[in-house]
């Protein structure tokens, strides 16, 4: 099965994990870290709007967060889904 | 005018340092795609930064990106990327060799402004001169186009394509820096210095930055936001300066009203240039508004 990261774990960052799943399946997301017990509803929605803009139905993503912006976590998510689409043109 | 005594390099794959930045109070802030982000983590940093763009939110800082080298395949896609949110006021180009460079950077900003519907020509470069040919080509180099705002010498590259590396005392660079002082005057760009890379040498760095001052440059790259208050404080005039600037400003709007050329100020005779560089004190001292217009 096809993976990708993108991000780290330093402080304000998140990594982002990826992997394919077959057609259907839709998103499973897990997150992890310090914040996501306060915040895991934000998170959880700036992961799946990403993800919608991306136009990405299928996937398994997880989250390590270490206090990441809405931005960043959007950010690394993009990142993670064109890594992994095979677009990481550097 | 705008100030630029401090522009602070801020990696541009590390969320914590681009949206904090800011807080640390340079006049200018340079978001790093190219040596501070390895090869395999350009996309995600250009996708940070296109965010961290969007977001806006810089203070007062002039807000800047180093590209890759347009010797890379990076660098088209990295102005490609951020130039058009129209956030930001330049791109500083690294390893900048001759005027074609320039040119080469000005044709592909201008057609990325016009593509985006912004004003073309507002994007200004920074250029980098990190080789001996790129110093020898400053003047040429500032020249190149009307978006070039700055020469900024190189530290660690350029030393090495002289066949030397750098010494505290900074003997290599001096006469590399009195020469781009004067391209960049001729020119009628910033004059910006490289940065001092040993971060906790805080009296190396004030003697460095009153040698570069008294040379005549503008500013300095910084590395490191300590950095920051030691070369302000070096740029920022002091009390006497201050008052004799008024001084001077004064009697020169009163000569103008009297229809005279030129007065005397303590003794001193006072003229257009004197006047210029009292208008500068001023702008320096943050008494006079960024922009005002004292050329």
């Amino acid at each position: 099965m096809k993976t990708a990261q993108a991000g780290t774990v330093e402080s304000m960052d998140c990594l982002v994990t990826v992997s394919e799943t077959d057609p259907g399946t839709g998103i499973a997301l897990t997150l992890a870290g310090a914040s996501v017990a306060r915040f895991s509803k934000a998170m959880d929605k700036a992961v799946r709007e990403t993800l919608g803009q991306l136009e990405i139905k299928d996937l398994t993503i997880t989250v390590q967060d270490n206090g990441a912006l809405d931005l960043v976590l959007k950010a690394r998510v993009e990142a993670a889904v064109t890594r992994l689409k095979g677009g990481d043109e550097a | 005018m705008r100030l630029r005594r401090t522009m602070l390099y801020l990696p541009g794959n590390n969320p914590n340092m681009l949206l904090r930045g800011h807080l640390f109070a340079p006049d200018g802030l340079i978001l790093d795609l190219e040596d501070a982000v390895a090869v395999r983590e350009k996309d995600a940093a250009r996708i940070l930064i296109r965010d961290v763009l969007k977001r806006g939110e810089f203070g007062s800082c002039e807000v800047t990106v180093r590209i890759n080298g347009l010797d890379t395949e990076y660098w088209r896609k990295d102005i490609e990327t951020l130039v058009p949110l129209g956030r930001l006021d330049g791109v500083r180009a690294p390893k900048v060799d001759d005027a074609a460079t320039v040119k080469q950077l000005d044709e592909a900003l201008s057609e990325i402004e016009e593509k985006a519907g912004l004003e073309v020509g507002k994007t200004k470069i920074f250029c980098l001169l990190e080789t001996a040919r790129g110093i020898f080509n400053t003047y040429d180099i500032a020249t190149a186009s009307p978006r070039v705002t700055a020469v900024i010498p190189g530290g660690e590259d350029l030393t090495a394509d002289l066949r030397t590396n750098r010494s505290p005392e900074g003997t290599e660079l001096e006469g590399i820096r009195k020469s781009v002082i004067v391209a960049a005057r001729a020119a009628g760009v910033d004059a910006l210095d490289t940065v001092f890379p040993r971060i906790t040498d805080d009296e190396g760095l004030k003697r460095e930055t009153e040698f570069i001052k008294q040379l005549g440059f503008d500013g300095k790259s910084v590395i490191h936001p300590n950095q920051i208050p030691i070369i302000h404080e070096v740029f920022t005039p002091t009390e006497k300066e201050i008052e004799r600037a008024r001084k001077i400003v004064a009697a020169a709007k009163e000569a103008a009203e009297r229809g005279l050329g030129a007065v005397q100020v303590d003794g001193r005779m006072v003229d257009a240039p004197v006047v210029k560089r009292a208008l500068f004190t001023l702008t320096r001292a943050g008494l006079l508004e960024e922009g005002t217009d004292n050329a």
